[in-house]
């Protein structure tokens, strides 16, 4: 199966970790990507700024996509998720709006038309590529792992939207670590956002919103947090040090996106899967595993 | 199906803020209610779930609630100087539980939106990403990192192919694009 891939700007420009790991895991799952050409930002970036500047830059990178003739767009990044799914909807039923957007995109000889279907990385494996196969390729089973899972807020809400899982009380995840062999762990505060849009306005609040929450993921007991955002994961690995610092927290949580953990259990090098990348202490979860007996400490 | 904001606004205009003994401003209020489009501020019954659920709120005394009735208000300029509509995370929370469609997260995109024509008190890294789009495409240019080991690697480094950046064909749209949405 052929599916066209939109990077967005944060995955391929650091958050190298979550491209190398869907590169890897996607070939076993029979899913072969496709790289887009001269695509852009989704346009999250500009919404305050700028709201039809947005659009216009969502719409392009669907018109980019659809021109592939594929069915099927996979969107890694939640922000981007959010943006182009926003703006598909909006041009769903303005057609005013729809005729302005083709307008502007006929400089460059693009037209939108709203037909290619969107997917986030979960939602694909859960609803595309499904259990059986996920189960299938499963080398090393993830036994007696005990993970908390962290969404993120824009693959979830708003439910005017084709959302990729409940709002509330969004499953897909814990079913896709459960096929791992390893266990979910309910929490309280799984809903809770990363605060990474403060980051631009109010740094601060941006780290208190992670490190509370990373704080209660450790307290829990949990062996990592999954994620599945690049955002996400800037906040709670990337800067997993200095989130601990401003709430007066020592903070050492195993932090990795699901696709890392799904190459994990496929028995997939750690390298090819980017793990060297993380700053959190993902080598104690991989020594739990029982994978890398030989695992330095860093 | 989407439903357009009602152009008549069925609320007293003899209010005045006691403070600054200012009017409400009508010809803003029309100017965000059209921004926002498909939802409907004048449905908000102020029953405050938005509020007690607002990760913001907690943190840095965000009320989406009182942002709604302000603006519904046409207390405009108050809002848009007061530099509360930047300490939103956009959760999109408020949006999902209000019970009457109101998404004061939308009413708070449309303000910044506004802040930003009229220049007033806007962050400037918001307006950063704009020009660094402009200029690359992207919010940046691919970055050299390090592993945990402290090795520097880079894409080619990590074996991942080439970063493409769009063409100038695209900039001169874009550009246009920011052109004409100034204009309107």
């Amino acid at each position: 199966m052929k599916v066209a891939v939109y990077w967005g700007c944060v995955i391929p420009t650091i958050q190298y970790g979550y491209e190398m790991s869907v590169r890897a895991v996607m070939p076993r799952l029979g899913v072969e990507l496709v790289d887009l050409d001269n695509v852009s930002c989704c346009g999250t970036p500009v919404q305050s700024v700028n709201m039809p500047a947005a659009i216009y830059l969502a719409a392009r990178n669907l018109a980019i996509a659809e021109k592939t003739g594929l069915t099927n767009l996979l969107l890694p990044c939640n922000g981007c998720y959010l943006s182009l799914s926003e703006a598909k909807h909006f041009l769903s039923y303005d057609e005013k709006l729809k005729e302005k957007v083709n307008t502007l995109l006929k400089e460059e000889n693009l037209q939108y038309e709203g037909s290619i279907k969107i997917w986030h990385t979960l939602n694909l494996l859960h609803d595309l590529v499904k259990e059986e196969k996920i189960r299938e390729t499963v080398r090393h089973p993830l036994n007696g792992l005990k993970l908390a899972v962290h969404y993120g807020c824009h693959i979830l809400r708003p439910s005017t939207l084709q959302t990729v899982d409940a709002p509330e009380n969004p499953r897909k995840m814990d079913n896709l670590i459960g096929w791992l062999g390893a266990k979910s762990m309910p929490y309280p505060e799984k809903l809770d956002c990363c605060g990474a849009m403060l980051l631009l306005s109010h740094p601060d609040a941006a780290f208190t919103f992670s490190g509370l929450k990373l704080k209660t993921v450790q307290d829990w007991g949990a062996d990592a947090l999954v994620v599945s955002c690049p955002s996400c994961q800037m906040m709670f690995d990337m800067r997993q040090k200095s989130v601990g610092a401003t709430i007066g927290a020592k903070l050492s949580i195993p932090v990795l996106y699901y696709s890392q953990l799904l190459g994990i259990a496929m028995g997939i090098e750690t390298e090819k899967l980017g793990l060297h990348l993380n700053r959190s202490p993902v080598d104690d979860l991989l020594r739990k595993t029982g994978l890398i007996s030989t695992a330095a400490s860093p | 199906m989407p439903i357009k904001a009602r152009a008549t606004i069925p609320i007293s205009m003899s209010i005045t803020d006691l403070t600054t003994t200012k009017k409400p401003d009508t010809a803003l209020r029309l100017k965000i209610i059209a921004k926002i489009g498909e939802q409907k501020p004048y449905n908000c019954f102020q029953c405050i779930r938005c509020t007690s659920g607002c990760p913001s709120m907690k943190m840095l005394e965000l009320k989406p609630h009182e942002i709604v009735n302000l603006a519904r208000l046409g207390f405009i300029e108050e809002l848009l100087t007061s530099g509360i509509l930047w300490t939103c995370a956009t959760c999109l929370k408020c949006k999902e539980r209000c019970p009457q469609a109101v998404a004061p997260v939308d009413l708070i995109f449309a303000l910044r939106n506004l802040a930003v024509e009229k220049e007033v008190k806007v962050p400037e890294s918001f307006l950063l990403s704009l020009s660094a789009i402009l200029e690359n495409g992207f919010i940046q240019k691919p970055q050299n990192t390090v592993t945990r080991k402290l090795e520097r690697v880079n894409r080619e480094k990590l074996g991942l192919p080439k970063f493409r950046e769009p063409d100038e064909k695209f900039k001169a749209a874009f550009f246009k694009v920011l052109e004409q949405s100034q204009e309107e």
